[in-house]
């Protein structure tokens, strides 16, 4: 702990903040003694003296979902049968007048940060799904660095098209204007601006609301699918899981998120499957 | 219902007489009442009227946004609404500190437009209140509509509907907030406004002699804040600040954008003859030294003013004080009820749409007195009055100034009254007119690198933008306070970044009122409500809200009936008690580092950082006018410590041996000297009185000086010890100390003038009129003092004459 933490700390406690103890030691980087700036010196009355930087976290050899595709960035790629891809149809449920392609179709679901909104907040996954000659082609990006996030932006720009339609749940309010800000502080361009935006969180909520005890992704693919996730991770555990990890911990939650994320890809098909296709009949094969 | 008028009105009324015959002007006003109680008027000047000086419309301003003022009567500026235009369109950073009423809003309206016409610029408005940023609104819209210029201006605050602020981020022309929203909704969420800041050309803040202190210090960093987002969206906006008339409005406002800035100070606008009357209460009680109220003077300075047919406005400090004044006024005026309302309150509080009602009678004449709190000190406009009568000074000479502005025409002569009640800043005030003629005595200061409000605008700026290693925030790395916010573990650093992790929103946690947020709550549960009532600072609780204080919350009594410290909460109900309450503290100082020292006198002057310590030994019960301590209560709350910075004085132990016979009043000296001192130094850095504080100690901690029941000093060594056995030298120490962890910047700028200082206090003692002592000069003295040179008074002027300057 810095000298000008400590002061800090015994600021703040006259102040009458309640300060909780001092988290355990962070791995960083060896620090050089920064000097403080005179005035802060003289004000905080510091005396000198070196600090020791605290020893750097051994870890592990760390065993990564998926593959390097640029340094700070993974991409983990699979194909599955399910769920089978929509034939030809009509956006009218999602309130869309247009007939879609499945093959302009691109399901996309993050996994942030947290909840907090605004600027802080970031995607460290970015997970899209489509149909790919005849399969379910999941891949997703996945930053091991903050440095890594251009790489990524840049990577899921390149899969979308002028005429791709995304699909998402809750992604309108959430995970699209998250996207919108990263690439925006990044100086790039959005992708996502003029796409057409299915989000299956509202033809859910017209045909279903009053009918379940809510309209999350987890109620709806229970419902809908008869999907039930065993030893799951769940969605509001996986901001700690990416930065335990990032903080030096171990990779083995960044498996579980994967494996989250990989999930919510698949009940997002298959719910745009029941829309788009209602008298299908959609038991996943496994 | 009754029709007859009150019995009371009417006797007051004939009391008036001659008195109250119709006037032509303030003028005629000030005259008599200045020969009917010359005994209270302190000081009486005459601002001289004041010829225009104009410049015709500037010739690169847009044919249509003349054509637009000129629709509204308006065919040429004042000089120095020309000057703002002349210099803004050099791109320099200006600061108008004309006084009110002189037209400023165009100094900055017509850049602004001129630029959204001709480049689509944007511009962004930071009012300090919801009322003027939405006046401000309402006049834009009346220019644009008059010249059909296609600006769009619209308020973004806490009440703008959600599906509105979109439209407005993406089409705003004109964004019109205040600092609390752009702290914690704007700049948080800057991506949304991306649009925004690209085209951002200027930003206009308005009243910024009101950002100083604790609240200043906010403000300034959230400029830089904004200034660091405008440059990662490659702008760099000017800035126009208007403010009222200080002692520094070109140093201030540097400050606070931490840029050059052109300072533009003499008003081109005409001004008709001002009468300024400094009226003082009569005393009443001489052996007390109690005074009438004023209340009762106001209410006779307006109701004579309105019988003699001048349009007059009342200022009263708290909303109670203004039912109470406009009853007394209506009973008068408004007897009988078919006729329509000669007088009218106002307060923030009302719904906008019956502001608006009131203001349109006004303006039309149809009110005869008005009496409101400090809402209507800002902007808005309510026609022509003649006659301003403040109850109780504002707080400072500035807002004096602002509110005497109310009153003014062209044709005949204006008048403004300043009634001072018994608070000792009142009573020093009233007493020097020379602070309202000369050069503004009050200088407006900021701590913007004030270390725990620095810590907390970092961390918002982190959340806002990454920092790289190196980088400067304000004038200083921000290096050290990144790690310190890394080991917190809201950020991460990565090579040369330190980026925000955590899931959290920093800005909500962020007030820009007070030093960290350990504040207190003050909830109201009178008759089985729970309604928060005020907010005290963390410093300032175990003074005042211990159980069993009275506490007073805009004039109103209420008695703390349980305190949750770690809670942070105090539950009150509304109590009728003969009683005040005032803490026994017992403050214990010592000094950590003396930056600075010079001799002073006979003794010398420093200033640097101290280590704070008080503890609430227990509270005394005082009734009202008499004084009388009819009791005492026990407070069992944590003590304080504080780490802050302070300005002292001290007198070696011979210079104190060949003035005073006993050390017992060369301590009692002290304590009335310091008292003199904190009032004189309140004001001239324009401190709220909770900002500074003052004690009487050794310098090193040994031991501290606490006035007893009687008020005569006590010398301790601890808190819980009694009567101190001193060894080694007798130094005395007298310390001015700011009331916040880290310090507030107060002390610099006091021990800069800290002859001025002394001198002022020195002569604040001497001319008070009290006999031996009183709180408006060296304290309260509880018992009569028979003889004179014991007295209080006589013992702080020796004290304050040996350390006066040479």
């Amino acid at each position: 702990m810095s000298t000008l933490a400590d002061k800090l700390r015994g600021l703040r406690r006259q102040a009458g903040v309640s300060v909780p103890a001092a988290s355990e030691p962070v791995s960083a980087p060896a620090r050089r003694s920064e000097p403080l700036p005179d005035n802060l010196r003289a004000l905080l009355g510091v005396r000198r003296h070196t600090r020791v930087a605290p020893p750097k976290v051994a870890t592990a050899a760390v065993d990564l979902p998926g593959g390097t595709i640029a340094p700070g960035l993974q991409l983990c790629e699979a194909t599955v049968a399910w769920p089978p891809a929509p034939p030809l149809f009509h956006a009218q449920f999602a309130k869309l007048d247009a007939w879609i392609d499945p093959e302009r179709l691109v399901l996309f679901d993050t996994e942030t940060t947290g909840l907090a909104g605004g600027t802080g907040t970031r995607a460290f996954m970015i997970g899209v799904g489509d149909w790919h000659e005849g399969r379910f082609r999941e891949r997703q990006l996945l930053i091991t660095t903050l440095a890594g996030e251009s790489a990524m932006l840049d990577c899921f720009a390149s899969w979308l098209k002028p005429d791709s339609v995304l699909v998402s749940y809750n992604g309108k309010s959430y995970d699209a204007p998250l996207l919108k800000t990263r690439f925006r502080l990044q100086r790039r361009a959005s992708p996502l601006d003029g796409l057409m935006h299915i989000d299956l969180l509202h033809p859910v909520r017209r045909r279903w609301r009053g009918a379940w005890e809510n309209c999350r992704l987890a109620t709806a693919e229970r419902q809908l699918l008869q999907v039930v996730r065993e030893d799951d991770l769940p969605g509001s555990e996986a901001p700690a899981a990416w930065l335990g990890f990032l903080r030096g911990g171990s990779a083995a939650p960044l498996h579980r998120v994967a494996h989250h994320n990989s999930q919510d890809l698949r009940s997002l098909g298959g719910i745009l499957h029941q829309f788009a296709s209602p008298q299908d009949d959609l038991h996943p094969a496994d | 219902m009754n029709a007859l008028p009150n019995p009371l009105a009417r006797r007051a009324v004939r009391q008036d007489g001659a008195l109250a015959a119709p006037v032509l002007g303030g003028d005629e006003l000030a005259g008599r009442l200045a020969k009917r109680y010359g005994d209270r008027i302190t000081g009486a000047f005459v601002q001289p009227a004041r010829e225009g000086r104009f410049a015709p419309l500037p010739g690169d301003m847009p044919p249509a946004l003349a054509q637009a003022l000129r629709s509204r009567g308006i065919e040429q500026l004042y000089d120095h609404q020309a000057q703002a235009w002349n210099a803004t369109a050099a791109g320099k950073h200006v600061v108008i500190a004309t006084p009110t009423a002189s037209g400023k809003s165009l100094c900055y309206t017509l850049p602004v437009i001129s630029a959204a016409i001709r480049q689509r610029a944007k511009a962004l408005f930071l009012f300090p209140t919801k009322a003027l940023a939405q006046d401000q609104v309402a006049e834009l819209l009346e220019l644009n509509q008059a010249g059909g210029l296609g600006v769009k201006a619209f308020t973004f605050d806490g009440d703008t509907p959600g599906d509105a602020r979109q439209a407005i981020r993406l089409h705003g022309d004109i964004v019109v907030s205040n600092p609390d929203m752009l702290h914690q909704a704007i700049l948080p969420h800057h991506t949304k406004w991306a649009q925004f800041f690209e085209n951002l050309r200027y930003v206009v803040i308005d009243e910024v002699h009101t950002y100083r202190g604790v609240f200043g210090s906010h403000v300034a960093n959230v400029l830089r804040r904004l200034q660091r987002v405008c440059a990662f969206y490659g702008v760099s906006p000017q800035f126009i600040l208007c403010s009222a008339t200080i002692g520094n409005p070109a140093e201030h406002a540097s400050a606070l954008i931490e840029q050059p800035v052109t300072a533009i100070t003499e008003s081109g606008a005409p001004v008709g003859e001002k009468h300024v009357l400094l009226w003082n209460p009569p005393v009443v009680n001489p052996d007390l030294g109690l005074r009438a109220s004023a209340r009762s003077q106001s209410n006779r300075i307006a109701r004579t003013a309105i019988r003699a047919g001048l349009k007059t406005l009342v200022f009263a400090q708290s909303r109670l004080m203004v039912e109470v004044l406009t009853k007394y006024l209506k009973d008068v005026f408004d007897s009988d009820p078919r006729k329509p309302p000669r007088i009218r309150a106002y307060r923030g509080g009302y719904l906008p749409t019956e502001r608006r009602a009131a203001e349109r009678e006004m303006r039309a004449g149809q009110v005869d007195g008005i009496v409101s709190t400090s809402a209507l000190e800002l902007g808005v406009d309510i026609g022509a009055l003649d006659v301003v009568v403040l109850n109780g000074y504002p707080g400072s000479v500035a807002a004096t100034w602002q509110r005497f502005g109310r009153a003014g025409r062209r044709q005949q002569a204006s008048l403004g009254v300043l009634v001072a009640s018994s608070d000792p800043l009142d009573q020093y005030l009233v007493r020097h007119p020379e602070f309202f003629q000369g050069a503004p005595p009050e200088h407006a200061r900021i701590a913007p690198d004030q270390p725990l409000i620095l810590l907390d605008h970092i961390r918002c700026a982190a959340f806002e933008l990454p920092f790289r290693d190196g980088e400067l925030y304000g004038p200083q790395d921000a290096t050290p306070w990144l790690q310190v916010l890394a080991e917190e573990g809201v950020l991460h650093q990565e090579g040369e970044r330190f980026e925000w992790i955590a899931d959290s929103y920093p800005a909500n946690a962020v007030s820009l009122r007070s030093v960290a947020d350990g504040n207190f709550v003050v909830v109201d549960r009178t008759e089985g409500r729970q309604t928060i009532v005020a907010e005290v600072d963390f410093s300032a609780a175990s003074l005042t809200l211990y159980e069993g204080a009275i506490h007073m919350i805009q004039s109103v009594p209420y008695q703390v009936e349980k305190l949750d410290w770690t809670g942070r909460k105090a539950y009150v109900t509304r109590t009728q008690v003969d009683y005040y309450t005032d803490a026994i503290d017992y403050t214990k100082l010592k000094v950590l580092e003396a930056f600075d020292g010079s001799p002073a006198g006979r003794g010398s002057a420093h200033h640097g950082e101290v280590h704070v310590a008080r503890r609430v030994a227990g509270y005394k019960k005082i009734r009202y006018y008499t004084h009388e301590n009819i009791g005492y209560g026990p407070v069992n709350l944590p003590d304080l410590e504080l780490h802050t910075t302070a300005v002292w004085w001290q007198l070696p132990q011979r210079a104190l041996e060949q003035a005073f016979d006993h050390r017992q009043e060369a301590l009692d000296g002290f304590l009335a000297a310091a008292h003199a001192l904190h009032i004189v130094a309140t004001v001239a850095v324009m401190a709220e009185a909770r900002d500074l504080q003052k004690a009487v100690g050794s310098g090193d901690g040994a031991w501290f000086a606490t006035p007893d029941a009687n008020g005569r000093a006590q010398l301790r060594a601890g808190f819980g010890e009694d009567e101190a056995v001193l060894q080694g030298p007798f130094v005395p120490t007298l310390y001015l100390y700011d009331a916040f962890p880290g310090g507030v910047g107060l002390s610099a700028p006091l021990y800069e003038r800290r002859e001025d200082l002394v001198r002022l206090a020195r002569e604040l003692v001497h001319r008070c009129d009290c006999h031996a002592g009183c709180p408006a000069c060296v304290g309260p003295v509880l018992a009569a003092d028979e003889q004179q040179e014991r007295s209080l008074k006589s013992l702080a002027t020796r004290v304050l004459d040996l350390i006066v300057a040479l």
